[in-house]
């Protein structure tokens, strides 16, 4: 789990996909780390799937280290980047040891090889015990750490996370987003897709974690985790009164429910 | 692991107790009747039940739908229309093989061919695969319906009776010409099982993994049809062990689903071999066709799991 990985490059270029996504470019390089925010329906999710090349671009391209990624086999796509799905529904029940061990299929390895490198990767998120646990038996919370190792059983640099704290009590969130941070200052790529920005200080190091902000497919917003504006720039995207509060040094972002505007009959939630 | 010499012990027991199943095998006979009517039976009743078996797992696993089974593809429909054309034409065979057998074959292999364009090409998510063996059955069936209504009595008669399945009933030829078709898919699929464990656990998510989605559901549904398409060819249909035998093993066992195919394989086997056995001796003076027996037997164990769960 511990080896080097070499600098490699993920790149949309004028990227767009109907309403989804329009005219997107960004970068995501190993060490990079970029948390992704928005609305409900901005295209967050989906630009991620772009990104691992799952939806086609009508226009524009998607290049991993320059190539355009649908002439790389799913072989050479996976040996880059690898995915968290939000919440994957999982067709059939099996062990956690199991489940994580469908990470290492790229390496063509025999299968108590490739069992044993998952021992490895549950060990590395402190989630050893799970490993005979059937999938369907354990709780949110084990269950997205399990994912979490099968994200590192894949042994990527480049490391897409959609929602990862999504349906997880309050300490297993910060748990998991202190690992994504390690995994960050080791020096692997991360984008992370989120609704809590509060979140992403646990990654550590706020001067250089990038926040984008999509709106209806559009990246609206480009700034960094440290930003002194972006109560103001986050407030504008979702449409509700941000104010950043200071708590033990770190500054959070609270939703100012004194002036929040009351929706008009008939809104969606 | 253990449970697959499990199964194994079971299968190969359950084999040989078949063979002495029924009146005993006496002097010179009773040498004929084991060594070239049992043996070469039971020999085929293993090739095409551990066929049926893992088909219908591999095809439950790609399509992650538990009703999924061999003829989901339209194999079963076409190998019929083939029979019934090969019967009402009253065309001639050819390498020794009845035309029954080739057109059987023939129409099999279309039709499954149709639905495994339709998986490779372009985007097709695996509900449009599902839905193109759905529509070819159909269509199939449909000519079928249009062949029958020219066709004479005799030839709607022996149509009918292969329609009800059949372990072939002499000799070792049958099985010779089998055990290519089915050996060849047997070793495809059980070889693709670990990247159809990750695709019936997430598509999208086996994609990012490495497996080569289309690829992989090409290779198995050709693999998978061929096999099915050589035992509908010379058996007819058998109905009921491709749907039942993967849902038996799930239920019993439980395994991952990279060890349920090679599960559904042995216990397919077993499996058919036990109805042939129960279908020879179960009336006497004669014989059931098996895939009666299959079904009877099939239907009641079917809904006795589902309401055990």
């Amino acid at each position: 789990m511990e080896r080097e990985h070499p600098a490699t490059g993920l790149r949309l270029q004028g990227v767009t996909l109907g309403e989804r996504l329009q005219d997107v470019s960004l970068e995501l390089r190993t060490g990079d780390c970029c948390v992704v925010v928005g609305p409900n329906g901005a295209g967050k999710s989906t630009l991620l799937r772009t990104l691992l090349g799952l939806e086609r671009p009508e226009r524009g391209a998607v290049l991993l280290d320059d190539r355009p990624i649908e002439e790389l086999t799913p072989g050479q796509r996976a040996a880059h980047v690898a995915w968290l799905p939000q919440r994957p529904a999982l067709g059939e029940a099996l062990s956690v040891v199991e489940l994580v061990a469908s990470a290492r299929y790229r390496f063509g390895e025999a299968h108590g090889e490739a069992l044993a490198h998952a021992r490895r990767a549950l060990a590395a998120v402190g989630a050893a015990g799970l490993a005979d646990r059937r999938s369907d038996r354990v709780s949110g919370g084990e269950l997205q750490r399990a994912l979490l190792a099968t994200l590192l059983a894949q042994e990527a640099p480049l490391l897409l996370v959609d929602e990862p704290a999504n349906h997880l009590d309050l300490a297993y969130q910060a748990a998991i987003y202190r690992r994504l941070g390690e995994l960050w200052s080791r020096g692997l790529g991360l984008m992370v897709v989120t609704h809590d920005v509060n979140l992403a200080w646990l990654l550590g190091a706020p001067e250089r974690v990038r926040v984008l902000g999509l709106e209806k497919g559009r990246v609206v917003q480009d700034t960094t985790l440290a930003a002194p504006d972006l109560a103001e720039r986050l407030s504008a995207l979702y449409a509700v009164p941000l104010r950043a509060v200071e708590v033990g040094g770190v500054r959070q972002l609270l939703v100012d429910r004194s002036v929040l505007p009351t929706p008009a009959p008939g809104d969606e939630p | 692991m253990k449970d697959l010499l499990l199964v194994l012990v079971v299968v190969l027991l359950v084999a040989t107790a078949s063979v002495f199943l029924g009146a005993p095998l006496v002097g010179a006979e009773g040498q004929f009747v084991l060594w070239q009517l049992r043996i070469p039976r039971a020999l085929a009743g293993l090739l095409v039940g551990a066929t049926l078996g893992l088909v219908g797992a591999a095809f439950q696993l790609l399509f992650h739908n538990p009703l999924a089974e061999p003829s989901t593809v339209g194999t079963t429909a076409g190998a019929a229309l083939g029979a019934l054309g090969a019967l009402v034409f009253d065309l001639g065979g050819a390498w020794q093989l009845s035309a029954v057998t080739l057109f059987a074959f023939a129409g099999a292999l279309a039709a499954s061919l149709v639905v495994a364009l339709t998986a490779s090409s372009g985007r097709a998510r695996v509900n449009d695969v599902l839905l193109a063996g759905i529509a070819v059955t159909l269509a199939a069936g449909a000519v079928s319906q249009a062949v029958h209504s020219i066709a004479e009595m005799p030839a709607l008669f022996a149509a009918a009776m292969w329609g009800l399945g059949q372990l072939p009933q002499v000799g070792y030829e049958r099985v010779l010409v089998l055990a290519p078709f089915v050996l060849g898919s047997s070793v495809v699929l059980l070889f693709r099982a670990r990247a159809l464990a990750a695709l019936a656990l997430s598509e999208d998510w086996a994609a990012t993994q490495g497996v080569p989605v289309r690829r992989v559901r090409l290779e198995v549904l050709t693999a998978g049809s061929l096999g099915v398409a050589a035992c509908v060819a010379l058996c007819g249909p058998i109905t009921f062990v491709g749907l039942l035998v993967p849902h038996l093993v799930r239920r019993l066992l439980n395994p991952p689903a990279r060890q349920l195919l090679g599960l559904s394989w042995l216990a397919g086997a077993a499996f058919l071999v036990v109805c042939d056995g129960i279908a020879r001796v179960l009336v006497p003076g004669r014989e059931l066709p098996v895939g009666v027996l299959t079904a009877a037997l099939g239907a009641p164990a079917l809904f006795a799991l589902v309401l055990r769960r």
